[in-house]
């Protein structure tokens, strides 16, 4: 009878739970560019109005064109508006918004922003800040996951702020190590070792890069793993303890830390070591009482030994290729939990299907060491079709500012397997034409016909590797198609030429175009 | 009429020999094309020739005799070169004196720091200006030595691309 109870019990709290959430009615998103307007498809397919938030530079963004509402913050440095809490806390006060989904970047691992909201009565989307400080700071980070018995890389457990620690530590594990910051990302202050002579510039180094970008010059050591693969977890965690993993997304190709390209499944890990990092991955979560979307980061050797990295406490950029191959709209997941929702899935239920993969489209010139290009969009023709999804926010005519991040899309390609993703990949890079400025979909393109690439044969030093050949011009072309160009062209112009022409000639019959125009405009109607 | 069009270091000599409505007899360098070409979209053309068909779309460059042309597997940089634009090439090789040299930003973005001044000396590999966009910095060196005679932009500005910022003789 007791029994019966309990459980009449349990489900009348699942029930109120479930019937009587949190209401989300209207939700602020503190961020701009693609990743805005992405979150604001899935808060309108859930009846959630969206508020943007804009500087003088986005005043044209599509974010603001594509929101319900839209309030300007202020100037153009991030500092001065995405980065402004009490701007735009005032902002969602005035909307009435009662919940701010940060994106990724900006304040999004922030935990001041998430305590502010708090304070203001409005629902972060992402997790409290008590997880999110643990995580945030690399060491203590570590130090959790230490405590919960998960391998991390060989390292100092403090910050080094002399020298002799740090050769205490090379002296017990050797060369070559890595110093990075404890407030690091984003491959800043970060410095490679590999002799004992170069200690003290490195990471005198490494201190003064920390300090300038993160106003933190904490750093500490670790062993450096010579080609490892960059391997991270999706988790979603609910405020009642259910976690579940989404799989893994290879990360490997990469140019200064920074992601190019990510596949999900990774084409390196077997499937006993997907189960096992994935219930690593949990553990990591639960162990910091994570609530809402995350990433576990992980370092594969080549002898698959895995080594806890960091954790991601937001949405990832790359989080499409895991969406596309499971199933599940993570932006959506993350409202729910938000609302106080339990998971509506448990891992048995879900499975990976087919094969993704992301390119990310920077304005970048590859031809000159991938300078930012930021200008005037002229022309776009965006790649359509079969198994492809772009999440881009430029349109043609729009000036892409020069105060933020250079992604102008991702584009997602998903096949049955890995090789029809590849193949669907390449097309799709084909079809893709952005003229005005330069972008790395060329330099994409090109990794899709790297032996290495199409064999799944990669660490994170594979562009390095792969340099010459990723640089090669194209030879795709003969003199038939350079023909057929120049011919294009050769129309245009003599197009060109007898419009001006005939537009002389009515100039020159004696009529003044002043003249015509008096006369016109006292009889004309639009 | 016979044009000269260059795509990217190619030099090419193109000439109509006839032309009904979208039916086209054209020679490229001697060899004769028989096509179909028509205007689809604003700056984009259908050709077919030979049973294959090609979809160009042409955009205009920094001046009405310039285009970036795609088609599906590459993009070239076209130009038709005719008078005007041979007596501008000649000119602006001449513009500069081989004492002097003029380092212009190659993008938009904002200046963050100038650590030179004018009267200074400067050697090969100097940074003498430094750029910021899209959150990364980068740093200008000059390529030869010698003394700052003009900065034309302050610490601050915002930049456009291909603008003059620095002057050394």
């Amino acid at each position: 009878m007791e029994y019966v109870q309990f459980i009449f019990f349990s489900n009348l709290c699942d029930l109120f739970l479930k019937q009587n959430p949190v209401m989300i009615k209207k939700v602020l998103i503190a961020n701009r560019g693609e990743i805005a307007v992405r979150i604001m498809r899935s808060c309108r397919e859930m009846g959630i109005r969206t508020v943007a938030v804009f500087s003088d530079a986005d005043r044209t963004s599509l974010h603001v064109r594509y929101a319900d509402e839209a309030y300007h913050i202020g100037p153009s440095p991030s500092l001065d508006s995405y980065l402004n809490i009490e701007k735009i806390i005032k902002a969602a006060k005035q909307s009435g918004a009662n919940a701010i989904h940060p994106g990724y970047g900006f304040l999004s691992e922030n935990p001041e922003f998430v305590k502010r909201c708090g304070r203001a009565g409005i629902i972060f989307i992402g997790p409290t800040a008590h997880s999110m400080s643990i995580m945030g700071d690399k060491i203590t980070a570590r130090d959790a996951m230490i405590s919960a018995g998960i391998p991390v890389v060989p390292g100092t457990r403090e910050a080094i702020h002399n020298e002799k620690i740090a050769l205490k530590f090379i002296q017990e594990t050797g060369f070559p190590v890595i110093i990075k910051a404890a407030a690091g990302g984003g491959g800043k202050g970060m410095r490679i070792v590999t002799e004992r002579s170069n200690v003290t510039a490195k990471l005198r180094a490494a201190r003064s890069e920390a300090l300038n970008a993160f106003g933190d010059d904490s750093v500490y050591i670790e062993k450096y793993l010579e080609s490892p693969h960059h391997i991270e977890f999706q988790i979603l965690a609910d405020k009642y303890g259910n976690v579940v993993h989404l799989f893994e997304r290879e990360c490997s190709v990469q140019r200064r830390h920074q992601k190019v390209i990510e596949e999900t499944p990774s084409p390196f890990i077997t499937s006993e070591l997907r189960e096992k990092m994935g219930q690593i991955a949990i553990t990591a979560a639960r162990t910091v009482r994570y609530e809402g979307a995350g990433t576990i980061e992980f370092l594969v050797d080549k002898d698959k030994n895995f080594y806890f990295l960091e954790m991601n406490t937001r949405l990832q950029v790359e989080h499409p290729i895991t969406e596309r191959v499971v199933g599940v709209d993570l932006v959506k997941e993350q409202i729910r939990i938000a609302r106080g929702e339990k998971l509506s899935f448990k891992q048995k239920n879900i499975r990976q299907s087919g094969h993704a993969i992301e390119c990310r489209i920077y304005a970048e010139d590859p031809g000159r060491n991938f300078m930012p290009s930021p200008g005037l969009i002229k022309h776009i023709t965006n790649p359509t079709g079969l198994g492809i999804r772009s999440d881009g926010y430029v349109y043609e005519g729009y000036k892409i500012p020069i105060y933020y991040d250079p992604l102008i899309s991702k584009l997602i390609a998903w096949g049955q397997n890995r090789t029809e993703a590849i193949k669907r990949m390449k097309r799709a890079l084909y079809e893709y034409k952005i003229t005005g400025v330069k972008t790395t979909i060329n330099f994409l393109g090109r990794i899709m016909d790297i032996p290495d690439f199409i064999d799944g044969n990669y660490d994170t030093h594979f562009i390095e590797k792969n340099k010459d050949l990723l640089m090669s011009r194209d030879i795709r072309c003969d003199t038939l198609c350079e023909d057929i160009a120049i011919i294009a062209a050769y129309i245009d112009y003599n197009d060109k030429l007898a419009k001006l022409q005939s537009f002389n000639q009515a100039r020159s019959n004696g009529n003044s175009r002043w003249k015509s125009y008096g006369r016109k405009k006292n009889h004309v109607r639009i | 009429m016979a044009l000269e069009i260059s795509l990217d270091d190619r030099h090419s000599k193109v000439e109509l020999v006839k032309k009904d409505k979208n039916f086209v007899e054209i020679l490229v360098d001697g060899k004769l094309y028989k096509l179909d070409i028509i205007m689809v979209e604003d700056g984009v053309y259908s050709i077919l020739h030979d049973g294959k068909s090609y979809n160009v779309e042409l955009i205009e460059g920094e001046t009405k005799k310039q285009y970036i042309v795609n088609t599906l597997y590459r993009s070239f940089n076209i130009e038709i070169v005719d008078a005007e634009t041979r007596y501008q090439l000649s000119r602006n090789r001449n513009l500069l004196g081989d004492d002097q040299s003029i380092i212009s930003s190659p993008m938009p973005g904002k200046v963050v720091k100038i650590p030179v001044k004018a009267g200074d000396k400067v050697e090969a590999g100097d940074t003498v200006i430094i750029i910021s966009a899209m959150k990364m910095e980068s740093e200008y060196k000059t390529g030869k030595s010698g003394v700052i005679k003009e900065i034309h932009v302050s610490e601050g500005d915002t930049i456009e691309g291909h603008q003059m910022l620095i002057t050394i003789e």
